[in-house]
């Protein structure tokens, strides 16, 4: 599993992670920024797959420090 | 722009002139360019632009919206004063922030979950239609069923009223007159004073929608309703004026036309292959009869792959940079051929064939992802499914009578007219022999 984030400067409020993965992610509907949901965490293939889908290019992994 | 012709790389076949597109997309140009390495240069007006036409090419462009910009210039493929690219800015023409706040504004209608709220309209409005369609025994599929289909159903989010839908078609065919390089109508048709350069796609018709998005404006100002016109008016009134008169009008100019020819595209480019794939027609109705909504799923990707309704779109470079191992430089165009991606025989096997059973989720007729993938993917997608949903039920199998009539235009795959017979036949087909591609 790995943990991810949204940039909320650059969320276009597309609504493709909450469409790919609804219970990672939630888009505010009154924002229109989607923000990480539960544990923010995800296998590595499934976010990649969101990761490559979202048009704002604004999610990615948080790497362990 | 720079505008020096590069003298030692390879320069591109021929794709712009609108009226090779009479005969449909210049396949064997484009698999030409796919198969050169590096990027291909393509003379254009006074100067040219990197004609990207691989799919991993276009991906990386579409992604890369700092250096591959769609604000300076803009994404048509000719140049423009600065006023008129200033009078003539939509969202598609804008980068972060200005793309941020525009795109937010409107987002919220288009989420996969507030698309579905538009079901109901979609399915009575495509019910409707195919009705008339099979009543009057067939005839023009695009003035039937492929024209009027989506015009109605972003005309009732916008909040226009269904009375207006054929005046605004009409406008929205002389707007894709305006994308080739003949226009059928008077510089002043619609009472229009306005200069052509300072109009989207040069068109009266454009001053003529104008002037209809800021009339519905002003209705809405004075009476709110629960419409995307209204959504709009209300952000405009905002402190800090979020959405300037200009960025209103392009915005509903955009949505209008937008919302509108292309799906319009992919629904005259479908039925075309429906009819022409009896066998494939019957594997989707088969899924439908047994709930298979993979399979449906697929098809509508299928379906879009196959019909890539906008042809192209240009970007413009913002520093010097590599693509594709070429070198580009600062304020050169690149221009990116999504019909040339949809068939990139890297990505997609056999790729000139109709196949509704391949993985097309890869398709790039909403663009190449990034900032600007089209804002009504998620509508089309359902508009799509509702109609093969709604052609399923009423046991319905196209022929074709006709050759389709094309529009001339290098950036619009559009039909203007083709004639399909209509059978209703509760036994399905699947394995008839489609007859290949």
């Amino acid at each position: 599993m790995v943990k991810l984030t949204v940039d909320a400067d650059a969320c276009i409020g597309g609504g493709q992670c909450e469409m790919l993965e609804e219970a990672t992610f939630v888009l505010d509907e009154e924002t229109m920024i989607s923000a990480v949901a539960g544990t923010g965490e995800l296998p590595r293939e499934r976010a990649e797959i969101v990761i490559d889908r979202c048009p704002g290019r604004a999610i990615s992994i948080v790497e362990p420090t | 722009m720079t505008t020096t012709a590069p003298t030692d790389l390879p320069i591109a076949p021929e794709v712009t002139d609108p009226s090779l597109y009479l005969e449909g997309i210049p396949e064997e140009r484009f698999a030409e360019m796919r198969a050169t390495p590096g990027l291909m240069w393509h003379p254009y007006e006074e100067g040219g632009f990197w004609a990207v036409t691989r799919h991993a090419d276009v991906k990386e462009v579409s992604r890369n919206s700092q250096i591959f910009s769609s604000a300076i210039g803009h994404t048509n493929l000719w140049d423009s004063e600065a006023d008129a690219l200033e009078a003539r800015r939509s969202l598609i023409d804008t980068d972060a922030p200005d793309h941020t706040r525009l795109r937010r504004l409107i987002a919220k209608s288009f989420t996969p979950k507030n698309v579905r709220v538009w079901e109901g309209t979609v399915r009575s409005i495509t019910a409707e239609l195919l009705d008339e369609f099979i009543a009057s025994g067939g005839g023009d599929w695009v003035e039937k069923v492929a024209a009027p289909l989506p015009i109605r159903v972003i005309l009732t989010m916008l909040g226009v009223p269904i009375e207006d839908a054929d005046y605004l078609v009409e406008l929205s065919n002389y707007l894709v007159e305006g994308t080739g390089d003949q226009q059928s109508i008077p510089p002043d048709a619609f009472g229009n004073t306005t200069e052509l350069r300072l109009l989207p796609f040069n068109s009266p018709a454009s001053h003529a929608l104008f002037e209809y998005g800021e009339k519905l404006a002003e209705l809405r100002r004075a009476e709110p309703q629960d419409d995307l016109v209204t959504t709009l008016v209300e952000a405009a009134g905002e402190e800090g004026n979020r959405l300037s008169p200009s960025e209103f009008r392009n915005l509903f100019h955009l949505l209008v036309f937008a919302g509108n020819e292309t799906t319009r595209t992919a629904i005259s480019h479908g039925a075309m292959a429906l009819a022409d794939h009896p066998d494939q027609w019957g594997q989707i109705r088969s899924a439908l009869a047994t709930d298979d909504g993979a399979l449906v799923d697929s098809a509508v990707e299928e379906l879009l792959r196959w019909s890539t309704p906008v042809l192209h779109m240009r970007r413009t470079t913002s520093e010097a940079t590599q693509l594709a191992g070429t070198s580009i430089e600062a304020g050169q165009k690149v221009v990116m051929f999504y019909c040339s991606a949809n068939r990139d025989e890297a990505v997609f096997e056999n790729p000139f064939t109709f196949d509704i059973t391949r993985d097309a989720a890869d398709q790039f007729a909403f663009g190449g992802g990034g900032h600007h993938l089209c804002l009504g993917a998620f509508l089309a997608r359902l508009e799509l499914a509702i109609l093969l949903e709604e052609m399923a039920s009423r046991n319905m199998r196209l022929t074709r009578t006709s050759e389709p009539k094309r529009a001339r235009s290098n950036f619009v795959h559009g039909v203007l007219s083709v004639d399909l017979d209509v059978e209703i036949d509760a036994e399905i087909d699947a394995d008839v022999d489609g007859g290949g591609s």
